[in-house]
Formats: C-alpha cells, sequence, structure tokens
C-alpha cells in the first residue's frame, strides 16, 4: 500500500497559502480533516512543518538565497516551496536529521515530474545550507523573525526602537492556548478535571480565571472541552469583557461578534441576565454564533445578521454597553496567525480606518444616556487605535472613562486612566489588543 | 539482497489467491528482505508476495510509528470494528488514489518470520495497511472498494502545463 507523503501534504498546503494567498488556518485544518486516518505523530509533523514553514518564510527565503545563484522570487513556485519547508526542517525541526530532510526534498522534486530535472540544484543548495547552518548570522531582526519590512517599520515609527525590539521578539515566543472556565465551573473544579484526563495547567497572567493548558494533542480531544466547561479566549480578549463589565440585567449589543467569544463573556458576566445581541454580517458567521450559543446553555444571549454599517432605528439609544470589536489589520495577533503579515499593507489598514469610523460612527447611536461604548482592535496600528478614539470624541457626544477599576495593577498606567490600554506583544504577556471606554453623555 | 520488480494493475498474477507458507526456508527468508527493500525503495508502507510475483501468503508492512513495522505470514483477519475513510494507494497502482472506507480497527493471526505465532492490533493508517495487504493475498486490489473515482495523485498529468 502506499500512503500519502507528509512532506508532500505540506507542499500542497504551502502552495495555497503562500503561492494562492489562502488563510492557512483554514487550509490547515481542511487538510487535517482529510487525512483524519494518519497517525497522531504524522498529523502533528504537518500542522508544525506547515506553520513553521509559513511563519518563517522571510527568514527561510533569505537564506536560500544566500546559497542559490537563483533568486527565491525567479523559482518555478514548487521548487521554492520545496526548499523552505526542508530548510525549515534544518534549521527548526531537531526531531528530523539533516540528510533525511534533503533526501526527501530530492524526492518531492522528483514527484513533481514538471521539474525532475532540477533534484541537482535543490539538493546542492540544501547540502550547503546543512554545511553552514552554525555560521548564518541575519543582517536585521526582522529577517530574523520573518517580520515584513512595512510593519517592521510602522513599529519603529509608531513605538521607538527600543520598543520595537521587543515587539519583534515576541514573534519567536510561544504562544499558549489560554482557556477561560465556564461561568458556573470554579477554576479549581476545572483544573482538576483537566488534571484527571493528563493536561496540565498554569495560572495565566493578568485574569484571576483564566489558565494556560499544556500536554495535550487536539484540543478536541479534551473531554472538558467536549463538556463545554471551558472556552479558548486570549487574556487580551479577556481583558475587553471585564473593561465593558455589564452589570446584571444590563442590554449588550455586539455589532461585530463572530465568532462570538467576547459576546458569550459578557452574558456570562451578566450571570444569564440582561440581554446580549450578537450580530454578524455575515449569515454563515451567524449561524455559527447560534450554535455556539445554544451549546453554552446561556437563555440571555442571541445571534442576529445584520450590518454594522448600517443605522438600525430600533437599537437608537437603546444599549448599556456597546461593544465595536473591529475588523482590524490584526498586526497583534500576528505570533497566532501568521499569514496576517502576508496579506496585510498600508494601504488595507486605511481602508480599515474608514471602515472603523463608519461603523462607530452608527455604533454612538445606539448606546443610551450614561452608557458605555467599548472600541477594541488585535492590531498595533495607532491609526486604528487612539487616533480613531480621538476622532470619535470630537464627532461624538462622549468622553473616556477611567478603566483602572477593572484592571489589575500591573496593567495600570496613565493612559488607563485616561480610557483606554494599548497592550503591545512583547511588552505585555499576551497579544497585541486595543480597548477604549467611552461614555455617553 | 535485492529490489524486486514490483507487478502492476492488469498482470493476472495480482488476481489470483495465494497460497499459505508451510515452511520458512533460506529463499523465503531472502523474499522477506527483498521485500522490504523494495517497500521502502518505491516509498510504500505495505507490500505483499503477488505485488513482487511470489503467490504466497505473505506481506511486509511499515507504517512508520512504533510497532507497526512487521512481517506477516499467513496472516488471518479474526476482529475488525469502527470505521474510517480516507485516500489510499498501491504500489501497483501507481500515480493513482482513490477514497477507501474500511474498519479502523483490526485485529490479525499471523505467523512472524521466526513462524512464530502472533498477534498484530492496528488502528488507524497501521489497520488500513494490514487490510489492504490481506486483501491481495486473495487477489483484491483496493480499485473493487474505491468510493467515486480513482483520481490521479497529482494534476500535471492530466494537464499537462504548457511551458
Amino acid at each position: 500500500m502506499t500512503t500519502v507523503n507528509t512532506r508532500e501534504i505540506v507542499l500542497n498546503i504551502l502552495m495555497e497559502v503562500l503561492e494562492n494567498k489562502q488563510y492557512s488556518h483554514l487550509i490547515i485544518n481542511s487538510v487535517l480533516d482529510k487525512f483524519m486516518y494518519l497517525g497522531k505523530s504524522e498529523r502533528g509533523f504537518i500542522k508544525m512543518l506547515s506553520e513553521g514553514t509559513i511563519e518563517s518564510a522571510i527568514e527561510l527565503d533569505y537564506i536560500i538565497n544566500l546559497y542559490s545563484k537563483t533568486p527565491v522570487k525567479k523559482m518555478k513556485p514548487e521548487i521554492r516551496n520545496i526548499l523552505r519547508l526542508s530548510v525549515y526542517q534544518i534549521l527548526h525541526m531537531n526531531s528530523v536529521p539533516d540528510h533525511s530532510a534533503c533526501d526527501e526534498a530530492v524526492k518531492l522534486t522528483i514527484k513533481t515530474k514538471k521539474y525532475r530535472n532540477l533534484k541537482g540544484f535543490v539538493n546542492g543548495v540544501l547540502r550547503s545550507i546543512c554545511r553552514n547552518k552554525d555560521d548564518i548570522t541575519y543582517p536585521s531582526p526582522e529577517i530574523k523573525y520573518s517580520l515584513p519590512e512595512w510593519i517592521a517599520n510602522q513599529w519603529k515609527e509608531q513605538y521607538g526602537e527600543a520598543t520595537y525590539i521587543k515587539m519583534v521578539e515576541s514573534l519567536g515566543q510561544e504562544s499558549p492556548v489560554i482557556i477561560r472556565p465556564r461561568y458556573d465551573i470554579s477554576k479549581d473544579e476545572l483544573i482538576k478535571s483537566l488534571n484527571d484526563e493528563g493536561v496540565s495547567t498554569r495560572p495565566a497572567p493578568y485574569v484571576d480565571k483564566a489558565l494556560e493548558i499544556y500536554g495535550f494533542d487536539s484540543i478536541n480531544e479534551i473531554k472538558a472541552f467536549q463538556r463545554g466547561e471551558f472556552y479558548i479566549q486570549d487574556i487580551s480578549s479577556m481583558l475587553v469583557g471585564l473593561i465593558a463589565n455589564p452589570k446584571e440585567e444590563d442590554t449588550c449589543l455586539d455589532v461585530c461578534a463572530a465568532p462570538g467569544g467576547k459576546s458569550l463573556h459578557l452574558a456570562e458576566l451578566m450571570h444569564n441576565t440582561g440581554k446580549v445581541l450578537a450580530r454578524d454580517v455575515s449569515e454563515n458567521k451567524v449561524d455559527l454564533l447560534t450554535q455556539n450559543f445554544i451549546r453554552s446553555g446561556l437563555t440571555n444571549i442571541e445571534a442576529e445578521c445584520f450590518d454594522a454599517t448600517v443605522l438600525d432605528d430600533s437599537q437608537i439609544e437603546a444599549n448599556d454597553i456597546v461593544l465595536c470589536d473591529l475588523p482590524c489589520s490584526g498586526l497583534g495577533i500576528i505570533r497566532r496567525k501568521s499569514d496576517i503579515k502576508y496579506n496585510m499593507n498600508l494601504n488595507m489598514q486605511d481602508e480599515l480606518v474608514e471602515l472603523q469610523r463608519k461603523i462607530l460612527a452608527v455604533a454612538s447611536k445606539y448606546v443610551k444616556l450614561n452608557g458605555s461604548l467599548i472600541y477594541s482592535t488585535c492590531t498595533t496600528n495607532k491609526k486604528e487605535n487612539i487616533e480613531n478614539v480621538r476622532w470619535f470624541l470630537e464627532e461624538f457626544p462622549f468622553e473616556p472613562e477611567s478603566i483602572d477599576e477593572f484592571l489589575p495593577d500591573e496593567l495600570k498606567s496613565d493612559k488607563t486612566a485616561a480610557g483606554y490600554i494599548e497592550i503591545l506583544p512583547g511588552i505585555f504577556q499576551c497579544d497585541g489588543f486595543f480597548i477604549a471606554r467611552l461614555k455617553r453623555i | 539482497m535485492a529490489l524486486r520488480t514490483i507487478r502492476e494493475m492488469g498482470d493476472p498474477i495480482l488476481e489470483k489467491k495465494c497460497r499459505p507458507i508451510t515452511e520458512m526456508t533460506d529463499k523465503i527468508k531472502t523474499l522477506i528482505d527483498d521485500m522490504f527493500e523494495t517497500m521502502y525503495e518505491a516509498d510504500g508502507v505495505g507490500l505483499a508476495g503477488p505485488q513482487v510475483g511470489v503467490l504466497k501468503r505473505i506481506c511486509v508492512i511499515d507504517t512508520r510509528e512504533e510497532g507497526e513495522k512487521v512481517c506477516l505470514i499467513n496472516p488471518v483477519v479474526i476482529e475488525t470494528s469502527g470505521e474510517q475513510t480516507g485516500e489510499e494507494g498501491c504500489l501497483s497502482v501507481p500515480g493513482r488514489c482513490g477514497q477507501v472506507t474500511r474498519p479502523d480497527h483490526v485485529v490479525v493471526r499471523a505467523l512472524n518470520e521466526n513462524m512464530e505465532e502472533v498477534e498484530v492490533v492496528g488502528d488507524m493508517l497501521f489497520a488500513r495497511a494490514l487490510l489492504h495487504e490481506i486483501d491481495h493475498l486473495d487477489g483484491v486490489l483496493y480499485v473493487t472498494k474505491v468510493e467515486g473515482d480513482l483520481k490521479y495523485v497529482s494534476d500535471e498529468e492530466e494537464l499537462p502545463e504548457g511551458e
């Protein structure tokens, strides 16, 4: 019998993500679903190699260019991706001996049929990288950590060189999976049931109830997860709910809710009283939201399809809390979703600012007098963050509210006293985020 | 050790029922070594006697996980359960693959290369390989079990690019 070659699967993933600009997590998950019958170690290998190669593509291309006469850009797409995935194994996967990385690359090159005559080239480039791998130096941290130049420049410009170094270095750090216990389950109960099935836990920073979890293959195999006893949510996203701080019987509107974690958090914080309306512009996402909400067992939350840029008269001045967790350039979560960095650009950022302002202008109408609008993004870009807040405060009858009472001491600053928090990756121990609390006056 | 020629679909030997092996001989020892070598060279995870032109109930499997490298003589499936659906290919049907549904758990009784009785338990890919190879010993190719089309492994063969 023959079976699929795991590296060939990875090559196909890279062709979709790096050449055809598809979303990496969607492609990787659909491939892993298709090859359900493969063993755990093979599935783990596919995931690790494809995610690692995508994340490190700039570094890998730099190294390939050092040892190849043909620049990566001019290579046949199949060949450059075979080299990328092989150099990743040579540099970053101790479990793969160098010679097997090279041999497998040659096999893959032969399998492409069209370019089998390039097997000597592939072999030659890889062998010289193997010989020289301990002497490689990088001209800049952005190449070492595979950060596109325009993002590096924006970070330097907006935050200064010293902060930039910390931000870029954070890209090389592991990002643990963080969970939040369901409202009716205590943290200690959850720790016990996770430990009983071999999953270890550690306290997470900043948020009391949150836990980091380790030692599992796939989240779906954790029984406590199947029973719905916790949600996966990064600390930064939990802070959004805590800063919104809804009271029992409040009415909340989440204008861009998918995938729904923050809406659920609001519903939980109100102990299943009041009402959370979770909206999204896509029917498919609303279906998923509805399913998640039903599974949660909460009855104070509902999903609805509605475009956040369109004014809904029935919602005017009807909400205690309006959550605007808006589409953004995502530069705060590159560590988790590495393809963001390849697909975003300055023009798209400017278009996003316009979209954000359009939605904020509509959402401002939905807040009751003395109610609050919570604005959040998962990006570091000041234009999308604080500059939008300044614009908003000039245009609409709102004032910033201190968020200090919702935060642990280590997160408090003059900014939090002035109504917002700017969480930069590498400076704080969680995803990059921006959250502002603005009171309707 | 030597590489053997792999018989391809269309060769009538692949449709014949194989005979049991009654004693270990030097010839069969060499056959086992050759079958492993041939399988590894061709990048396969399993190979059965008829695929190298030997109508004997013998197969070798290595699905690359611990405990999943075996040589089985006169294997008999004594238990199956569950179901898995996935892509499968065969060294005797080069360049093609197809979707096959099989049990995802199987227990096989057989003799090992020392003619000692062994029981082998397989899940997922290993189970699939055990069932695929044992089918060969009864003259059954996986193409008769494919759901939908038998596909080309790479699109290039169907769609040559005009370069």
